[in-house]
């Protein structure tokens, strides 16, 4: 190979290194506009919650951003009312006491499954997980919200809201 | 062989020469990111790759999962849904992160070791990359050590390295029928 097909080689190449780390750059962070740091605040989702009238809750929550190194801490879960007021609601204590075999782990693997501490529900990050929880009333027909907050006091992150509407089904 | 440089090219190798002196605090560096994994895996911390224990390094891809380039996440979700399949894959990448980390260090098959190497850092950049932030390991690996290996899979190594002694007597890369492969 002569000087100038190393050249063109070389440039390709730097076009390429150079091309990746802009482009996973502006993926991962969009950091050419404004940047977007997914692992500083938790942030959940609870789709595919299902709510009965019996009064069980099917909570589906996966921690979908926040810090790798430790685990998102539920400290509130509620049941609202369309208009915001409270249906009923389970504390810190409560959802920090709930027996494992009342969550479900879609991934099983050891120190990353959701669990309660004896503080709040610890949910890991990318953990998909299924918390059964009652509540001791009937629920009548109707739509609800179900919010949960995070230790931080908030139930809103990155424009996520930690929130789902879901309809009392019959079960 | 016949070698017909022009004065730019002769040059260019002289350049070429004087740059190839400097490389090895950078090869050696990079090669010993990946060896080093091997290191903790296996010697400092075993318990990387129990599956059974909370050091698991399996975990740590359920991180990668929320925000992972999307083309990437049907694969990782079925890894990690499968658990000899994860562990395989683990032991397979820790494999590769030693054999092709030594071989870097060592400068041996350097064009090689480069392009795996830059395979794997911007495979980890696809996938957990977006964790870079915070903790910017993931980020870093795939930006700067992606670059630097492929910067060697084009420059090879000649100072300090195997490849110098193997391209004395093989100046051509490996041979296969009529190609020529250019590993060192």
């Amino acid at each position: 190979m002569n000087g100038k097909t190393i050249e063109i080689i070389a440039i390709i190449g730097m076009l390429l290194a150079t091309g990746v780390t802009f482009g996973l750059y502006q993926i991962n962070f969009q950091g050419f506009g404004h940047l977007t740091n997914y692992s500083k605040t938790p942030a959940y989702s609870l789709n595919g919650t299902v709510l009965y009238t019996n009064g069980t809750l099917f909570l589906h929550i996966t921690r979908i951003a926040g810090p790798d190194t430790y685990g998102g801490f539920v400290v509130l879960v509620q049941v609202l009312y369309p208009n915001g007021s409270v249906f009923y609601e389970w504390n810190a204590s409560y959802l920090g006491h709930i027996p494992q075999k009342d969550i479900w782990n879609k991934y099983d693997l050891p120190g990353h499954l959701t669990h309660g501490d004896g503080f709040a529900l610890v949910v890991p990050l990318g953990q998909v997980s299924v918390v059964m929880l009652n509540i001791p009333k009937p629920v009548p027909p109707g739509t609800y919200i179900i919010r949960v907050y995070d230790a931080d006091g908030q139930y809103e992150a990155y424009g996520i809201k930690f929130q789902v509407v879901v309809t009392a089904q019959s079960s | 062989m016949i070698y017909n440089f022009s004065t730019s090219d002769r040059m260019s190798v002289m350049q070429t020469e004087v740059t190839q002196k400097f490389l090895p605090v950078l090869r050696i560096t990079l090669g010993w990111m990946f060896f080093s994994a091997f290191v903790r895996r296996t010697i400092n911390v075993p318990d990387k790759l129990n599956p059974h224990s909370t050091a698991y390094v399996g975990g740590k891809l359920i991180t990668f999962l929320p925000h992972a380039w999307s083309p990437i996440v049907p694969t990782l979700e079925y890894t990690l849904l499968h658990p000899t399949l994860l562990y395989y894959f683990l032991l397979l990448f820790t494999a590769l992160e030693a054999m092709f980390g030594l071989f870097m260090i060592l400068g041996f098959m350097t064009r090689l070791s480069g392009f795996v190497i830059t395979v794997l850092s911007w495979s980890i950049g696809a996938a957990g990359g977006w964790l870079g932030p915070t903790c910017v390991d993931e980020w870093q690996i795939a930006a700067v050590e992606g670059a630097a290996a492929l910067m060697f899979m084009f420059t090879g190594s000649y100072y300090l390295s195997i490849d110098q002694l193997i391209a004395k007597k093989y100046p051509n890369g490996l041979k296969i029928g009529k190609l020529h492969i250019p590993l060192w």
